[in-house]
């Protein structure tokens, strides 16, 4: 280092970024400045990038190191992605040591994602958190006991995330298309709730001559003496058109008798009921029942008025009989074996063996009923709760309203927002519309109003940090039950008794309890661990026939039930990082290759060692949601890991890497981790991804769809397929020989890890990405519960009391 | 006397279309165009459609290596000969904003925005289609139509399904279903017109309401503390200005269609007989601009995580898995299959464009259309070099005909047999001049969209203009 360039830094444009630093609230962060990065571009950067030359128009010793101001962030951003795709310092200049460059970089990524949420989590004097479209329909629920189908074509647009989670503020948006449908949303479930005529009922059998068989036929089987016995049999991906003209919107219930026949060693037969237009499973359930004993399936669902094409589906795997058409011989029938005369026919020795024991799963269908809707005939409970009856007139307008608005506003409503409720209400009187009419416009608008649409949060007139009592029945209720507070937690609002330590302990624990607090066992994980990225990229066929969507499904559940089981039994957060027990359906033990489980239920096994599995990490939607269809990808199985276990997102890769190649011919097979150990022999890429690959490695025993593995099927190259390595050295220099070891690893950092978890419940509760701000508080809850061997539970309620939880 | 006050005799003038591109006349559009936009009808329309090919493609099959009129199509862009004169491959662009992103390529097409890398502080800005619509707007029913494989908006920053951005850098929501958006653009009204004119009406008031509630706590704000609220508040005021629009419209009919047209478009076309849904989605859009539902359409014919599998000709996997091949020639060889068939559905579009009359000129000649990808080599996420075809618009002065190449200059030839070196100039622009918002400045400017700039344009695209 030059004389000279030391005295670059003692120069007056350094203190004058100093004093930026400081002004704009970023403390700190040039002292780290000057250790950390300060020296490497002094003595890299500056000769170019300085007081004298500004080349690219870029000068980097007066470039204000607020990582909070976009303009400045982006240019950080810039040089971050200069120095890591080497592409500065240039070619002719003095090369830097590679480690000093990545540290920088490092640094620099660090920086940013500060910078980043600072930016994410900038409060507003009001803030305004949209409700997800899953929250606004249970808060439409609760609100008005109507079901509103969100995710049908006539529901709202898909909620974007950020790192996973669907509910932060600054990332969900509201278009004109969104408006047009909240409005259309808010009149159809007004319409449901308080319909203008009497509902047509429907109320529809069908048994199996209108399921299947033709009227001849029924006459042959009368004759035959099977009319009673005649059933319907569904081969793997047979199905049957149940669909129907629903006459209104509501809630509809099915019956389907039937028997599903699993064969001794094959898969149980999944039965689909799925509504073709709404792109919608209505109910899915394996069914195992004998021939002789069949079971009634009982459900309810929503649908919107109209017809509806509804296919029943046998799901299952083996050879479909579907091309063969004529395969029924019409003139026999299908019936359970002993009401046969003749036994089997030919035609169905397929299915099962000549005592009955079946050879394929399949289904036997005896009727589907469809009746409803279930909701009373008019008046409706919900119409007699608004109108009251009695005088009709802007008084008793200004009254249902007010009653109706304060339940939906979540809090009491001001006197400016009834008098633009009245009036409307008067102006559509004057159009001539009838009272009723009258009043439900102003529902709508209700349910079009941003106090509905949004949680808000602070008020215009006065600076407050501390939520009041009602925004903190808000949050609460939509942490834990994703809907609006229910009338207990109101009335604690309304007393302004609800912030009170002992009882907001009280309402945790009767709120856990409560059936709602499944929307927080499922949406929380589903978020935190990205599960929405399972089958994303569907796996390739070909080379997962396996793969299907009841897998699919099970896969995700697997680690929305292991949180919940977690949680109920308030376990340590350790047996996220492993764990000798997990839970598991029929459907994904036999994916593991675990006997023993039967049904569709999720219940608790334990593993044995032979079994490699245990916690979150060896669960395969985990170890699917990084592949890409067609391999694992364990530099993204790292990365995730980093960023849902260590909540460390690594910073991102420069442009236009290289890719790997394939094994020319003649050469012997190579695993990816070989082939990407020779393209990371550039020391650039080697100083991140020697963080992020071993981590990711550790898991190569599992396939892209999580089945365990001692070699890795390759196609390049030539030879034998090679085997699985799955050791690796952490940075800190531990190492492990396999997952089983680097799980081990891992819960001696438990500390870390229970920080990490807080870190993204707060931000799952607080609808925002924590900031440096944040820190201090975040650690409050952490280590209030170490103590007690950070117990998933007792995190969530230190939380809830926390400092942190009631600050806006 | 009373039904020319009505407008009811436009009905006078009621034409049946027959069956989509057989090439029939088209209706004289103006008689479908309420009073208040008929004197700015005079002018003849406008059109822009865009359409959108996700992960990139093979690039060292798709490159035309030579630059000029005789140039030669590579052979997956062959389908296109017949439409030589009506259209200009480019290569060599780039958004200086994509670079060195992965997938989100796809959210920043249109809008040629700087996206934060950071997912987080997430923020687009309008695409060029939008300000394109909120000129041509005024003309037609619908301001615009947003088309997609997927519905909705898919996840910004991630997997996005749209291509479309409001003003506030807002996704709009697209459709995958063409029978939805059938019933949308020509579907019967049950009710009567009086009956429509108090909903709207009601809707009006309803809005009228919820803005001045906002617009009330907006003012107690003051300052720039209201980014949410903002966002609120226009989307509300957009849905306002809808209703009336929709209110202007309400005496005039709808086109009457032949069943056999309707019928089209009511049958279920599964995704997974790839030709079909893209000829029907591709048809669909061509009704629509015949009939000015609407001048702007764009359509993500794939998305990045889901570009179609194309079974009939034995792909099975999607766009994104083909794209990441890893070198294997297997792999390659189907994408560059891949590649050709959508290029082939394209220029059937373009057949339907032409052989469709509007007057005496074929609807191709007031129509523009780009045809491209935000990637060019998917496997490592290269965003330079974008493949892009410019086809239409001759009668709104595009001159067509030639290759334009931005590399050749500075590299003098291709060396698509060095692999290496071409995936390169994928990923590293050659011409650090040839930024894809020239084009979409120039395709503005054609839309008389009233701009010398969009985003990061250098200028108009000279040889086509």
């Amino acid at each position: 280092m030059t004389r000279k360039r030391q005295d670059v830094v003692r120069s007056p444009a350094w203190i004058g970024v100093l004093l930026l630093s400081c002004c704009s609230g970023w403390e700190g962060v040039a002292e780290g400045f000057d250790k950390a990065a300060g020296p490497f571009i002094e003595a890299h950067c500056l000769r170019c990038h300085g007081e004298k030359k500004q080349k690219g128009n870029l000068r980097l010793d007066t470039l204000p190191r607020d990582f909070a101001s976009p303009l400045s962030a982006s240019h950080w951003a810039d040089v971050l992605e200069r120095i890591n795709s080497r592409e500065m310092p240039p070619e002719d200049e003095p090369r830097p040591e590679p480690e000093d460059a990545a540290r920088v970089a490092e640094w620099i990524a660090g920086q940013l994602k500060e910078g980043e949420a600072v930016r994410l989590a900038r409060r507003e004097r009001v803030s305004f958190h949209k409700l997800t479209r899953e929250e606004y329909a249970n808060t439409i629920r609760d609100l008005l006991g109507v079901n509103f189908d969100v995710t049908d074509p006539t529901g709202l647009p898909e909620d974007p995330n950020w790192q996973g989670f669907e509910r932060i503020g600054s990332v969900l948006s509201v278009s004109p298309a969104h408006v047009e449908k909240y409005f259309a949303a808010a009149e159809a479930v007004l319409n449901e709730a308080l319909p203008t005529e009497v509902l047509k009922r429907l109320s529809e059998h069908r048994d199996v001559w209108s399921l299947r068989y033709h009227d001849w036929q029924r006459e042959k089987a009368e004759k035959l003496g099977l009319a009673d016995k005649v059933r319907v049999e569904l081969w793997p991906h047979d199905g049957l058109d149940v669909g129907t003209d629903f006459p209104v919107s509501g809630d509809y219930r099915m019956r389907i008798k039937v028997s599903g026949l699993k064969p001794p060693k094959g898969r149980a037969p999944h039965i689909s009921i799925y509504a073709k237009g709404l792109d919608r499973m209505l109910f899915e359930q394996d069914v195992v029942t004998p021939e002789t004993e069949p079971m009634t399936l009982d459900f309810t669902f929503h649908v919107p008025a109209g017809h509806h094409d509804v296919r029943l589906t046998c799901e299952a795997p083996g050879p479909s009989n579907l091309p063969r058409h004529g395969r029924y011989d019409p003139g026999r029938f299908f019936t359970t074996i002993k009401d046969s005369p003749t036994g089997r026919q030919p035609w169905q020795w397929k299915l099962t063996d000549e005592e009955g024991a079946p050879l394929r799963p399949f289904l036997i269908v005896d009727f589907v009923d469809v009746e409803g809707p279930l909701q009373s005939l008019r008046p409706t409970p919900q119409h007699q709760g608004l109108f009251t009856g009695g005088t009709q007139d802007l008084a008793q307008a200004r009254e249902i309203l007010t009653r109706f608005a304060e339940r939906a506003f979540r809090r009491p409503l001001r006197e400016a927002e009834a008098e633009r409720l009245v009036k409307l209400v008067e102006n559509e009187l004057r159009n001539g519309e009838k009272f009723e009419s009258a009043v439900k416009t102003a529902l709508v608008a209700i349910l079009c109003a941003k106090d509905f649409l949004y949680l808000v949060e602070g008020s215009a007139d006065q600076v407050n940090p501390r939520l009041n009592d009602w925004e903190l029945a808000s949050r609460l209720s939509y942490f834990l039950w994703s809907t609006m507070p229910d009338e207990r937690l109101f009335a604690l609002a309304h007393t302004n008794a609800l912030h009170e330590p002992t009882v907001l302990r009280g309402e945790v624990d009767r709120m856990l309890r409560d059936p709602k607090a499944v929307r927080f066992t499922t949406g929380f994980p589903r978020q935190w661990l990205q599960l929405k990225r399972v089958g994303m990229f569907p796996p390739d066929k070909n080379l997962y026939p396996d793969y299907d969507a009841h897998l699919e499904k099970s896969m995700i559940a697997e680690g929305t039930e292991f949180f919940r089981e977690v949680l109920e039994k308030n376990l340590s957060v350790r047996e996220f990082l492993d764990s000798d027990w997990t839970v598991l359906n029929a459907r994904l033990a036999e994916h593991y290759g675990i006997p023993g489980v039967a049904g569709d239920q999720f219940q608790r096994v334990s593993l044995r060692a032979e079994d490699h599995r245990g916690g979150l990490l060896t669960q395969a939607g985990v170890l699917s949601l990084t592949s890409d269809g067609q391999r694992h990808r364990p530099v993204h199985r790292g990365k995730w890991l980093l960023e849902s276990i260590f909540n460390r997102p690594p910073p991102p890769p420069p442009a236009n890497v290289k890719p790997i190649e394939p094994t020319p011919a003649g050469q012997p097979k190579a695993t990816l981790r070989m082939k990407l150990e020779a393209h990371k022999s550039d020391a650039n890429c080697a100083a991140c991804h020697r963080k992020i690959d071993p981590l990711g490695v550790a898991f190569d025993n599992y396939d892209a769809i999580g089945r365990w593995r001692t070699e890795e099927i390759v196609k390049d190259g030539d030879g034998a397929n090679p085997k699985v390595d799955a050791s690796g050295l952490l940075p800190d220099g531990r190492k492990f020989a396999d997952s089983a070891e680097l799980r081990q690893l891992l819960v001696a950092d438990t500390d870390k890890f229970a920080a990490a978890l807080v870190e993204k419940l707060a931000i799952y509760a607080l609808r925002r990405a924590m900031t440096i701000d944040d820190r201090r508080l975040l650690t409050v809850p952490v280590s209030q519960v170490k103590t007690t061997d950070y117990r998933l539970r007792d995190m969530v309620e230190a939380l809830v009391v926390s400092d942190l939880f009631q600050l806006r | 006397m009373s039904n020319i006050l009505t407008q009811r005799w436009l009905l006078n003038r009621r034409h049946f279309l027959r069956g989509v591109g057989a090439g029939i006349a088209l209706p004289l559009l103006n008689c479908m165009v309420p009073l208040r936009a008929a004197a700015a009808a005079t002018a003849q329309p406008r059109r822009a459609v865009f359409v959108y090919v996700p992960n990139g493609v093979n690039v060292l099959t798709w490159q035309i290596p030579k630059a000029g009129r005789d140039y030669e199509f590579s052979a997956p862009m062959r389908s296109l000969e017949k439409h030589r004169a009506n259209l200009t491959p480019i290569s060599g662009l780039y958004h200086p904003g994509g670079l060195g992103t992965a997938h989100v390529c796809g959210d920043l097409w249109l809008t040629g925005a700087k996206l934060s890398q950071e997912g987080g502080a997430y923020r687009n800005s309008i695409s060029c289609d939008q300000l394109m619509a909120e000129v041509t707007s005024v003309h037609t029913r619908f301001s615009s139509l947003e088309l997609s494989l997927a519905s909705g908006t898919g996840l910004p920053g991630n997997v996005i399904n749209t291509l479309s951005w409001s003003r506030d850098g807002v996704p709009l929501p697209a459709e995958d279903n063409p029978r939805n958006v059938f019933n949308r653009l020509f579907g019967e009204e049950p009710d009567g017109v009086e009956v429509r004119r108090r909903r709207l009406n009601r809707r009006h008031s309803v809005l009228d309401m919820v803005l001045e509630d906002a617009r009330s706590v907006r003012r107690e704000l003051g300052g720039d503390d209201r980014t949410k609220l903002d966002e609120y508040l226009t989307a509300v005021r957009e849905v306002e200005i809808r209703t009336e629009r929709l209110d202007s419209w309400l005496n005039v009919p709808k086109p009457k269609l032949e069943p056999s047209v309707t019928g089209r478009f009511q049958r279920d076309v599964s995704k997974s007989q790839a030709g079909e849904y893209y000829r029907t989605m591709y048809d669909l859009m061509v009704l629509a601009l015949r009939t000015d539902m609407t001048r702007v359409i764009t359509y993500m014919s794939g998305t990045e995580g889901n570009g179609l599998a194309i079974p009939e000709i034995g792909i099975t996997q999607t766009r994104h898995e083909l794209s990441h091949h890893n070198g294997d020639p297997e792999v390659m060889a189907r994408l560059s299959k891949s590649d050709t068939f959508i290029t082939e559905q394209f220029s059937y579009f373009l057949d339907q464009l032409t052989n469709t009359r509007d007057g005496d000129e074929p609807l191709l000649d007031r129509t523009m259309v780009l045809f491209g990808s935000g990637m060019s080599y998917g496997h490592s996420h290269g965003n330079a070099n974008l493949p892009t075809v410019l086809a239409g618009g001759r009668a709104l002065g595009f001159k067509h005909g030639q290759h334009i190449d931005y590399n050749l200059p500075k590299i003098k030839a291709y060396d698509l047999a060095n692999s290496g070196a071409h995936y390169g100039l994928c990923g590293n622009p050659v011409n650090d001049q040839a930024h894809l918002s020239n084009l979409l400045l120039t395709m503005l400017q054609k839309m008389e969209v009233n701009t010398e700039k969009f985003v990061d344009s250098l200028g108009p695209v000279s040889e086509l203009v």
